[in-house]
């Protein structure tokens, strides 16, 4: 960062126009791209537009935004948002350490397990969502049906029941992304200083105390980064719910960003849709922001 | 995957009309069967229909030569058979038509985007016939009265619009005005394993009592044969396909004046009946089954009958495809508590998109003409050289054509005879609310059934809760 700064500095005046001509293309891609879309999706939160109704269509004020306050389906969303937010990046962080630690005891063929956690990653939502649908979670056909009444319990209809489907849209994100959290874990456990760990040994700290005084401190900064990014997707997850049960069965497993899409794209309402999807963003930035704020506010402790 | 698939043997079907506007004329007919193996198959040398049948229309079929339009259209059996006859339609028009196959669940929104927008990307498409009252009322497509009552573009002693099942015209029309020229279109059926039956000591049920009756008799899931099954599937066109008829069958009434009514004691008893009839005789999972997954299971022996569109019965009659065929009996839907039976009036029909110039609306009204007239319905039924023949045919006069209702008769006991009375007296123009909010209620009404069926709200709630949001869409 400093040298990026200092040598800022010491650009003439013609690089500097030199250097915004290079970045204006990407930066115009970029606006386009981005800005003015969020700007016109901000700016139909605030009109009524249906498609149903073309005859109503015009300014609308707040109204769009009031009408989210009784609107038991909007409430309903957001706190299966929260469950689905919280619960998979939960597990993925306690999941992902804990098979980070367990593979570093691996002395050789480490590789191995870095190539097979990227498989989950690289694969697109939807097929992830169509891959546990149709194969997993199938009743009668499914492997995890099938596994558990080889074992003797009874049948689940995973994705039948209302809290099945939930747990399984969760489980279905947290496999998906476990990797994710594994693989950002490991590559900092590699790089932790060994001198600490033995002088810890000499101060007779068993294993626990090692994980929790040694480990634990020095991936914070890695753990904070996995939740941030984590959180923020999860918070906006879609394809892969979509596909697995499109928000059902019901609204079961309809967490905000597919009650906005529907709202938008089925009921044709794009007004209400809009507003729907910024309420997303507004808590998304608000969540990674309270989030960046707690690692920053660690950090200057620390320090 | 499949549809990666279809874009591909469209875009090669594509290619090689356009080389044929080359080799123009006879030559050129002759020259698509051999390049395009598609097209090879499908549609064999000397099997084109006979171009005479469409001169004896008092019309310029070239109107609109060098036209190119691109119609939507979802990548269904019916479909496929009109896009292997498509090449004739080159040959007497000049016009390019192409066919683009979209999955059926993203047609409709493909569609309105492109309708709102007014891009004109799709001259044409196959439009749910719920979905008319949005188009109109957006002025988003062109009213056929137009095109039919002018001579120039339109010979209606040839094309005999009245000829069309009434029930499907009705349908696709707004305020008595059509809007779409129905293709293909179904009705709504019991169909049956009439061995199990039989051996039952049973018949097809005459009312949806008998229906529940007939289910408990059968079932034995111990030995995999479960009762029955409807579509489950959350969506306007899934479980809100099967439950309207349950609900006019209980004498359900939509429109209460201008109201949407949904939680009336009517709508009550179709839905308990609906929930209770799938909960105790249903495989497990029909929650998140359409009709595809019924006809399997049918197939497969594991479900004893069901009440879905008749084209389904291609499916389980298939022999390639099902473990049942021969044991198969078809019946009319059975009588609710208001005494009567209520088939869907479900079609694919073609409209004419408002945003094109005038030339490409020529195109497309000779396109929707084309595949609605006797002629071609005839190609892609009975007459179609493929394993598959459309069983949807549009036409009132095709369904008393000796050759069409032998090919119908070849699927199961009775079929025919539980096709053509549906068709005859089971319509019912109000089997599901006509109105411009139609993708918002039907997805509320969906959303609310489904909810009901897995016990996350009991049905009276369930149907309390989407007459409050309801009451909400129409009054915004």
């Amino acid at each position: 960062m400093a040298s990026l700064a200092g040598g800022n500095g010491d650009l003439n005046s013609g690089e500097k126009r030199f250097a915004v001509l290079l970045t204006a293309p990407s930066l115009l891609v970029l606006l386009l791209t981005t800005t003015f879309p969020l700007a016109y999706l901000v700016w139909s939160s605030f009109q009524t537009i249906n498609l149903a109704m073309p005859f109503l269509d015009g300014f609308a004020g707040f109204d769009n935004y009031i009408e989210m306050w009784d609107d038991s389906r909007y409430w309903h969303s957001i706190g299966l948002t929260g469950i689905y937010t919280v619960s998979s990046v939960s597990m993925q962080v306690v999941i992902g350490m804990g098979l980070a630690l367990l593979v570093m005891q691996i002395p050789q063929g480490q590789w191995i397990f870095r190539i097979v956690a990227i498989l989950p990653i690289v694969l697109a939502p939807v097929v992830v969502g169509l891959f546990w649908r149709t194969l997993m979670l199938a009743p009668n056909f499914g492997m995890i049906d099938f596994i558990i009444q080889w074992l003797g319990f009874e049948q689940v209809n995973w994705l039948g029941a209302p809290v099945p489907a939930l747990i399984s849209v969760i489980a279905i994100h947290t496999w998906q992304w476990t990797p994710f959290a594994f693989l950002v874990f490991l590559a900092s456990l590699a790089s932790l200083p060994t001198d600490v760990y033995e002088a810890a040994r000499i101060d007779k700290a068993n294993a626990l105390q090692r994980f929790w005084y040694i480990t634990l401190p020095l991936l914070r900064p890695a753990i904070v980064i996995v939740v941030i990014m984590r959180a923020m997707i999860s918070l906006a997850a879609f394809a892969a719910i979509f596909a697995a049960t499109g928000g059902g069965p019901g609204t079961a497993t309809e967490i905000l960003n597919l009650y906005a899409f529907k709202t938008s794209f089925i009921e044709l309402n794009f007004g209400y849709g809009s507003a729907l999807a910024v309420s997303l963003l507004v808590i998304t930035m608000v969540v990674s922001g309270v989030l960046f704020r707690l690692r920053t506010a660690r950090g200057a402790g620390g320090n | 995957m499949s549809n990666e698939r279809e874009k591909q043997r469209h875009i090669h079907g594509s290619n090689v009309s356009r080389r044929s506007v080359l080799k123009a004329g006879v030559a050129g007919a002759a020259t698509l069967a051999a390049p395009g193996l598609l097209i090879g198959r499908a549609h064999a040398a000397g099997e084109h229909m006979d171009l005479d049948s469409f001169m004896g229309a008092g019309i310029d079929w070239h109107m609109a030569d060098g036209a190119q339009i691109n119609i939507g259209v979802i990548p269904a059996g019916y479909f496929k058979n009109l896009e292997a006859v498509l090449p004739d339609f080159k040959t007497l028009t000049g016009v390019d038509a192409r066919l683009e196959m979209i999955p059926p669940g993203q047609i409709r929104q493909k569609a309105v985007l492109d309708l709102s927008s007014k891009t004109g990307t799709y001259a044409s498409h196959s439009a749910d016939p719920m979905y008319y009252q949005l188009y109109v009322t957006n002025g988003w497509i062109d009213p056929l009265d137009d095109y039919l009552g002018n001579g120039k573009l339109t010979d209606n002693k040839w094309f005999d619009f009245e000829d069309i099942q009434p029930g499907h015209r009705g349908a696709t029309s707004v305020d008595g005005r059509p809007y779409g020229i129905p293709f293909d279109g179904e009705a709504t059926i019991q169909i049956y394993r009439k061995d199990v039956y039989d051996a039952a000591g049973i018949g097809p049920a005459e009312t949806l009592e008998e229906y529940e009756s007939n289910a408990a008799k059968i079932h034995d899931p111990d030995n995999r044969l479960w009762g029955c099954a409807l579509r489950g599937f959350r969506g306007a066109g899934q479980n809100m396909y099967i439950y309207p008829s349950i609900f006019r069958s209980y004498g359900g009434e939509w429109f209460d004046g201008d109201r949407i009514t949904v939680d009336t004691p009517e709508a009550l008893g179709a839905l308990e009946y609906y929930v209770k009839l799938l909960n105790n005789y249903a495989p497990k999972g029909v929650e998140n089954w359409n009709w595809p997954d019924i006809a399997d299971a049918f197939g497969q022996g594991t479900v004893g009958s069901y009440i879905d569109a008749h084209g389904s019965a291609a499916v389980v009659a298939n022999p390639e495809k099902s473990k049942v065929v021969g044991k198969i009996g078809f019946a009319r839907w059975p009588k609710g508590p208001s005494g009567k039976r209520v088939t869907s009036i479900w079609n694919w029909s073609f409209p004419i998109n408002g945003a094109l110039t005038d030339k490409q609306k020529q195109a497309t009204w000779l396109f929707n003409q084309w595949a609605g007239s006797r002629e071609v319905q005839v190609a892609t039924s009975y007459a179609f050289p493929g394993a598959y023949k459309r069983t949807g045919a549009n036409r009132a006069s095709l369904w008393e054509d000796p050759k069409f209702l032998d090919l119908m008769g070849k699927f199961g006991h009775n079929y025919v005879q539980a096709a053509t009375e549906s068709f005859a007296n089971d319509t019912d123009p109000d089997w599901r609310p006509r109105l411009p909010q139609w993708p918002a209620v039907g997805d509320t009404m969906a959303t609310a059934i489904q909810s009901a069926l897995v016990g996350q709200a009991t049905p009276a709630d369930a149907l309390k809760d989407a007459q409050k949001k309801i009451d909400k869409i129409l009054k915004t």
